[in-house]
């Protein structure tokens, strides 16, 4: 019964909601309209322009590919295509959030990926004795990057840290899934050089 | 949670987008190029002569004033009371503020109804005596038209969400069976400034 309002909800928090871009986007909008119009109606009551008056701005359009600076026309242009660009991109891009939904039998569940990573480092930690701060875990949309420094003239089994990894992820039941890597790093000769 | 119309925010910013970049690469386009400066111009011209004459045939009696600068000036107002109106109806809505309500047939407790404010008092209370939980949140919020629980919880960092999830759904089970009806629950767990600044491990005491 509630499958769908549940994919409903996992999907919105997983997922850039894009309003700021929205919101900014109306502004700029906004007060070039406002903008326009008070030139208008400045006009309309024969009063000074602030910048140029409706006859001068069209004519000042029509004039641009004579306009001078012409740098400063292109510099412009670009700029506000740049902008426009920006614009095109967060409303195609997915805007996906750095989450994981997390399987769990009637309960939807959705996971910063911090917490996930700082969880799985803390396992590490737990499992190999190794001090935390010698551990760092990034989790990303669809892979979990483990790099571990084993204490001075200590060595470590990457295909043990793997399965522990693994093994943990496979409790949290991640979707979408992700793939595990594990990175250990030469331990230093001794205490001095960390 | 809320009720923003997503789609509509992701429209809004394709048209604007597209419109900055052609207004931006017409600039470039007619500065660098000369034949497209040379149908601007041409183009540009046309447009003028068309306005000269327009502004000229709607003349408001004697004045100077023209009808056209006036329905510019209408069209704009138009457009920004719709844009902003558009933006505000965007934002927001779907709060709820019953999280559950049974008549007594269908309840053996009788007729019961339950309060937003009662489940988030209940359930961050029972949150807060827990330590590796830092902080909590929780509201009732309207999905298709149903109330959906939305608890958030701020863990210590270090633990393990799995433990957390098994918490929260313990303690949202719990609350259920002592009202008489499960709500459907969206349980968010985050980390963040909050997490970062705390202790990472939990006190002993």
């Amino acid at each position: 019964m509630t499958t769908p309002a549940f994919h409903r909800i996992v999907r919105r928090e997983t997922h850039s909601p894009r309003t700021v871009a929205m919101i900014i986007a109306v502004v700029i909008l906004i007060l070039a309209l406002v903008y326009v119009g008070v030139e208008i109606v400045l006009d309309l009551l024969t009063q000074p322009a602030l910048l140029a008056g409706p006859e001068a701005a069209l004519a000042w359009i029509v004039g641009l590919p004579t306009a001078q600076p012409a740098g400063a026309v292109v510099a412009g242009g670009l700029a506000l295509a740049v902008v426009g660009l920006v614009f095109v991109f967060l409303a195609v891009a997915p805007g996906r959030l750095p989450k994981h939904e997390m399987t769990w039998p009637d309960r939807a569940v959705v996971v910063d990926n911090g917490v996930i990573a700082a969880a799985l480092a803390q396992r590490i930690s737990d499992e190999t004795g190794i001090s935390r701060d010698h551990i760092s875990v990034g989790v990303s949309h669809r892979r979990v990057d483990a790099t571990v420094t084993p204490g001075p003239g200590g060595s470590l089994d990457a295909a043990g840290v793997h399965e522990l990894v693994d093994a943990e992820i496979a409790a949290y039941q991640l979707v979408p899934p992700v793939a595990t890597r594990v990175r250990i790093l030469r331990p230093p000769e001794s205490d001095l050089d960390r | 949670m809320n009720d923003t119309n997503r789609a509509l925010n992701r429209t809004i910013l394709l048209l604007v987008g597209i419109v900055f970049v052609a207004l931006g690469a017409s600039a470039v386009i007619v500065t660098v190029w000369p034949p497209a400066a040379e149908y601007w111009t041409r183009a540009g011209d046309a447009a003028g002569a068309w306005v000269d004459q327009a502004v000229e045939a709607t003349m408001i009696g004697t004045t100077t004033l023209s009808w056209l600068a006036i329905a510019a000036l209408a069209l704009i107002v138009l457009l920004v009371v719709v844009l902003i109106v558009t933006a505000v109806r965007i934002i927001g809505g779907g709060r709820s503020h019953t999280v559950f309500r049974s008549g007594a047939q269908e309840n053996p407790l009788g007729r019961v109804i339950v309060e937003e404010g009662f489940v988030s008092d209940a359930l961050t209370h029972s949150l807060e005596q827990r330590d590796e939980i830092l902080f909590s949140n929780v509201t009732a919020n309207d999905v298709r038209r149903q109330p959906v629980l939305h608890v958030s919880v701020t863990p210590r960092q270090n633990t393990s969400p799995r433990d957390v999830v098994e918490d929260v759904d313990q303690l949202v089970t719990n609350l259920a069976t002592m009202t008489g009806g499960d709500v459907p629950t969206f349980i968010s767990i985050h980390s963040g400034l909050r997490a970062r600044l705390a202790d990472d491990q939990r006190r002993l005491a």
